[in-house]
């Protein structure tokens, strides 16, 4: 439960996204699997704040993100709390949890359906809904920190492709997962804090899920190579999966609505990267013809029967995009890559910045964040609140989630740098030392 | 007889199956295979390049590019080898320890293919050692490496450490890229080049490679 000025979060968050000044810059940190922090960091937060030390749950089992408990949250000010989809990446749910060793030995907690094994070159391999008897979905390299996904497609037949192969996963939400997801709502609106609901199966096209790690036998194209090459290549396989995919949407919107209200503040449906680290993956005009009408059909109906502001996820160099976003219904743009070309944060927040809510941008997490000194992390965050955080409409994350060795003293001078930046006048609690 | 140019344009639009069927029937004829590398599909991996560096083209368009530049190179590379033909350079190109994203550096060896190199492809989460290995068997004269990953683009400062062990490094090159990778790093850890994209890395390769045939006919 959260007690005095804590509960300022949630109003906080309201009026970032609502561009009002809000009373000190909000801070999300694990309210989705892009604003996650590893597992092995997370660890070492709650030690490095007194903590009890136990082993920290895996809340997202691709990028090994750790659960960001209630105490932790407390302790660093965190103002978001999540609620994740009835299932993971993986396909099954986050529940009868179970100890597992990462390879350098930090004993965590994982769901009883996270099934590994070993492979003869030491990989972790694990398997689609934990069930080991089909091919493994998921590779953790020996030594690595995180899973990516295996590409389990057949040799494509050009003549046989059939698109509703690709539409598996489109499935109407069964009552036990709205259930579940109410069940969810309730508790994390006990926290104070606002919440962030992902929506599943959402995503038109998002390139880590293409490969369906979920499913045991998927179909279609599923190779991440040939997907890319579908989208100029079959556009109009491409189009019918997202008729498809956006016509469920709409109906598991209007159930998941009728289920939580309007309880939650901010939803997150889509994580299809636009931006690589210099350019894009399409041009705008593709954007527009390929993705813009689904997208604004799923907004659309958000805007016209929830409270709910929606978040696009898109790594990289997407500034030409954000109008589109904006024109396609997205409130908030995540995590705001602030390193990739044309991402300038004091032109995002002048040209952008009264039309969509920066949730991220707050410090780079390719060079500053795990190589930078204290120093340069302090002052970056700082720079980028006083850029970001004028009339609202920023929400403080770093930009994409946070990697493993990460050195926990920037980690730390990020959150000094936040703290110092909100003062002290806002009334919130300092961390529980 | 077959209309080359329609080779150039498949490449260029991606066609896999013209620019096979077109490169069959030249070969049927007589065409040398040197001709239509030097005159038709190197230039038209040139203008990929060009058109994703002024952002006409994007990744899907390389990638479609690139696989049919292969499927006809597929069919060139026996006869190549049988006539003793010289490449622009040999280059051994793999993705880091640690790191299974190979969707840039397959770009970047497609490219480098494209661009007359004979290319050695390790694959994705490549240990230092196997890059040791394949130096010494292939001889390249470039090391091509890649990482998406900040928590893997160490590990390239340790292919270039186990080179330097390995009594290799003043033979061959190095090239770096990826998504958080930069020149600075690049410099830092001892590389000869850095690469920001696909297209930029067959320039770079080209002058590395000039330069280190300059160093052997130097040292020769």
């Amino acid at each position: 439960m959260s007690t005095g000025p804590y509960n300022q979060a949630r109003q906080a968050v309201r009026d970032a996204l609502a561009h009002r000044k809000p009373s000190h810059v909000p801070i999300d940190f694990g309210s989705t699997a892009v604003t996650g922090i590893h597992v092995s960091v997370v660890a070492a937060l709650r030690e490095y704040y007194g903590l009890e030390i136990r082993p920290v749950k895996i809340c997202e089992p691709y990028q090994m993100l750790g659960l960001i408990e209630d105490d932790l949250a407390k302790a660093i000010n965190i103002d978001t709390k999540a609620v994740f989809t009835p299932k993971t990446i993986f396909g099954f749910p986050l529940e009868n949890w179970k100890p597992w060793q990462m390879p350098d030995g930090l004993e965590v907690l994982v769901p009883g359906d996270f099934n590994t094994t070993v492979d003869s070159n030491g990989d972790f391999l694990i398997y689609p809904q934990g069930d080991t008897s089909v091919p493994a979905s998921g590779r953790m390299p020996k030594g690595g920190y995180f899973f990516d996904a295996i590409v389990r497609q057949p040799p494509i037949n050009e003549e046989q492709l059939n698109w509703e192969d690709n539409t598996e996963e489109f499935q109407p939400i069964s009552n036990q997962d709205l259930l579940a997801m109410r069940v969810a709502v309730d508790q994390a609106s006990t926290t104070g804090r606002a919440l962030v609901l992902s929506l599943p199966n959402m995503y038109l096209g998002d390139i880590a899920l293409v490969p369906a790690p979920f499913l045991k036998h998927p179909k279609g194209i599923r190779d991440i190579a040939e997907w890319y090459m579908s989208l100029r290549a079959r556009p109009d396989y491409i189009h019918k999966i997202f008729e498809r995919e956006t016509a469920v949407a709409l109906t598991n919107l209007e159930k998941i609505h009728a289920a939580i209200g309007n309880n939650v503040e901010a939803v997150f449906t889509c994580g299809t990267d636009f931006g690589t680290q210099t350019s894009s993956f399409c041009s705008v005009q593709t954007f527009r013809t390929l993705w813009l009408p689904y997208y604004k059909a799923m907004n659309d109906w958000i805007h016209q029967h929830t409270t709910w502001r929606v978040l696009k996820h898109s790594c990289g160099a997407v500034e030409k995009f954000i109008d589109s976003f904006i024109e396609a219904g997205f409130d908030i743009l995540n995590p705001v890559q602030c390193s990739a070309t044309g991402m300038d944060p004091k032109l995002l927040k002048a040209k952008y910045g009264d039309r969509i809510t920066f949730w991220g941008g707050g410090v780079d997490t390719q060079k500053t964040l795990p190589f930078g000194t204290p120093q340069e992390v302090h002052d970056q965050v700082l720079h980028r609140c006083e850029i970001f955080s004028r009339q609202g409409g920023f929400v403080f994350t770093t930009i994409h989630n946070v990697q493993a060795r990460t050195p926990l003293k920037n980690f730390v001078a990020l959150l000094d740098a936040v703290r110092e930046f909100n003062g002290a006048t806002n009334g919130r609690p300092e961390p529980t030392l | 007889m077959a209309d080359l140019n329609q080779l150039y344009d498949a490449i260029l639009n991606g066609d896999h199956k013209t620019a096979v069927t077109v490169t069959r029937q030249a070969l049927t004829e007589g065409t040398a295979p040197i001709e239509l590398i030097t005159n038709y599909m190197s230039p038209a991996m040139d203008e990929v390049g060009r058109r994703f560096e002024c952002e006409e083209y994007f990744v899907p368009e390389l990638l479609l590019s690139g696989r049919a530049m292969k499927a006809a190179l597929a069919l060139l590379q026996p006869l190549l080898a049988a006539s003793g033909a010289e490449p622009a350079g040999r280059i051994v190109i793999g993705t880091v320890k640690g790191d299974l994203h190979d969707i840039g550096k397959n770009l970047v060896a497609s490219m480098l293919e494209g661009g007359g190199f004979e290319v050695h492809d390790l694959g994705a989460d490549v240990a230092p050692e196997k890059f040791v290995g394949a130096v010494r068997e292939h001889k390249p004269d470039l090391v091509c490496l890649s990482a998406l990953l900040t928590v893997t683009m160490p590990g390239m400062r340790d292919v270039v450490e186990a080179l330097k062990m390995a009594g290799l490094r003043d033979q061959v090159r190095v090239m770096v890229g990826g998504a958080p990778v930069t020149a600075e790093f690049a410099n830092e850890i001892g590389a000869d080049g850095y690469a920001e994209n696909a297209g930029v890395a067959v320039t770079v390769a080209r002058r590395l490679t000039r330069k280190n045939h300059a160093m052997d006919e130097a040292k020769g």
